[in-house]
């Protein structure tokens, strides 16, 4: 059982694509209709990279960023937790989490945070 | 519609200007403009000024209306466009539309950033507003790190080299460094960048598989161009005009994760479609083109996305110097974004003013493409998320 993820997907009541973030009409079919989804099932990693010239907010030397495609088909971006990108390749399975992501005005920001399994 | 022409293009020095304001830039590039159109004392009928950041940068709005105040084009219609890093080539379009629709007969169109007075991580969060405010800002995505995750994936599925993104830095600033409006004039070498111990320090890892010579500098600068219909162009520019035979402009989903296959720059593709066809011309009939390589991957994949390469050719193609200048189609002969830099507001006027120069043959011969008559232009907004393209012609 995945703890709850902070995200929530719109799948189109007409076509089934699966979106996110929100759009108000359905990307493929222009449907208004949607039933909220959440992210199930294993994640699979589609795209990575390691950023070092990091924006306003972040107090670290680099950052991991990837996207992820869990088996419902909601796609996400979240940070990965990796010292490296050298265990790190395209299809691997991820576990999901959502942690702190960065902090803003003293608060903590929630996000995904992904982790490959071991 | 009429046909509309390019008769005056303006342009200052790209780089570091602490000396100057964004209105001073915008201002500068504009006289130059007016004075190359034989405009100098007179008015035009519209403005349109595209910049993507002053509200967040230098805490200014409305920055068109100070234009025509600083320039006294007073009453011409004024409008400021913002479409990201695309913002020059679109208000270039609202320039053309609105000429070629008979309404106004003269518009002048500038665009300007003033990015370097603000310390890196500030200009950096500056150009990452335009990612997605809930599914990727709060992450630290950058647009670099956009283009790393984009590049790894092309890789992967192209066979594109390092030794291509190479091939395509040393290329744009070896360009740069005879460009005396490019911000960057430094000739670099695959051993001081790759093949070295120095490469390490000298070419960090700034966005991976990315790394510094990679990326396009962050700059101030601003360029400015004059259209009119071209049949008054043949009776009042005192240059050869350069006439606007097609434009396209297409988007794309906000985030590249929504996209069937994010290697496909689908925008890239329509919108060069469209400028081809209204060109009545095919990619194979340009002689020179300025492409939007904020990062080196970028030139590669529009190269094959308008249609000059198939996919997986453009990097073997740059290697083998078909792009360079002499070859079968010099690509960023002005250095591009990666050697002429970045004022993301300035960009896509930058592309169509050197654009210009190729076309009026006014360039010293190491960066004149040889007999060029057709001009092409792609102009990057978000990470492919709206793109416009241009097809300008030589107008005997």
């Amino acid at each position: 059982m995945m703890e709850e993820l902070g995200i929530t997907a719109y799948k189109c009541k007409k076509c089934g694509r699966v979106h996110y973030p929100f759009h108000d009409r359905c990307l493929s079919c222009k449907s208004r209709e949607f039933e909220t989804i959440k992210p199930e099932g294993a994640a699979k990693l589609l795209a990575y990279t390691q950023i070092f010239n990091l924006p306003w907010g972040f107090d670290v030397r680099f950052l991991i960023i990837g996207v992820v495609e869990f088996k419902n088909g909601v796609k996400a971006m979240g940070q990965i937790k990796a010292d490296s990108l050298d265990k790190l390749k395209t299809g691997m399975k991820m576990k999901a989490t959502w942690e702190p992501i960065r902090v803003q005005a003293g608060e903590d920001i929630y996000g995904l945070k992904l982790a490959s399994i071991k | 519609m009429r046909d509309v022409a390019i008769i005056g293009v303006g342009m200052i020095p790209f780089g570091r200007r602490d000396e100057d304001t964004l209105l001073d830039m915008l201002a500068y590039a504009s006289l130059k403009a007016l004075d190359d159109a034989g405009l100098g004392d007179k008015s035009v009928d519209c403005v349109y000024v595209a910049n993507m950041g002053a509200g967040i940068l230098q805490h200014q709005t409305s920055v068109a209306s100070a234009l025509v105040d600083r320039l006294s084009l007073i009453p011409a219609a004024a409008d400021a466009v913002e479409n990201g890093p695309a913002s020059g080539a679109s208000a270039i379009k609202n320039g053309l539309l609105a000429v070629a629709s008979g309404y106004y007969d003269t518009a002048l169109v500038a665009g300007g950033e003033k990015m370097r007075e603000v310390v890196g991580w500030k200009a950096t969060d500056f150009v990452a507003t335009m990612t997605h405010p809930e599914a990727e800002y709060p992450y630290g995505i950058t647009l670099p790190g956009m283009a790393g995750m984009f590049t790894r994936l092309y890789m992967e599925k192209y066979g594109v080299t390092r030794e291509q993104l190479l091939a395509i830095a040393i290329k744009n600033q070896k360009m740069g460094a005879l460009n005396p409006y490019a911000h960057v004039e430094m000739v670099i070498t695959k051993e001081g960048i790759y093949d070295s111990p120095d490469a390490v320090v000298n070419n960090p890892v700034a966005a991976d598989p990315l790394h510094l010579y990679d990326m396009c500098p962050v700059s101030d600068g601003a360029a400015a161009v004059v259209l009119c219909p071209l049949e008054l162009a043949k009776k009042i520019a005192p240059k050869s005009p350069v006439l606007i035979a097609g434009f396209g402009q297409a988007t794309d989903t906000h985030t590249l994760q929504e996209r069937d296959d994010p290697t496909d720059l689908k925008a890239v593709t329509l919108a060069s479609q469209q400028a081809f066809e209204m060109a009545k011309l095919k990619p194979k009939d340009i002689d020179v083109a300025e492409l939007h390589d904020a990062f080196t991957i970028l030139e590669i994949a529009e190269s094959e996305h308008a249609g000059f390469f198939k996919k997986g050719e453009g990097g073997k193609a740059a290697e083998k110097g078909e792009t360079s200048i002499g070859g079968k189609l010099p690509i960023n002969l002005s250095g591009g974004l990666k050697a002429r830099g970045h004022p993301v507001g300035a960009t896509g006027v930058a592309q169509i003013v050197d654009i210009v120069f190729q076309l009026r043959h006014e360039l010293d011969k190491k960066r004149q493409a040889k007999n060029a008559k057709n001009g092409f232009t792609i102009n990057f907004g978000g990470f492919g998320n709206n793109i416009v393209a241009f097809v300008l012609r030589r107008v005997e």
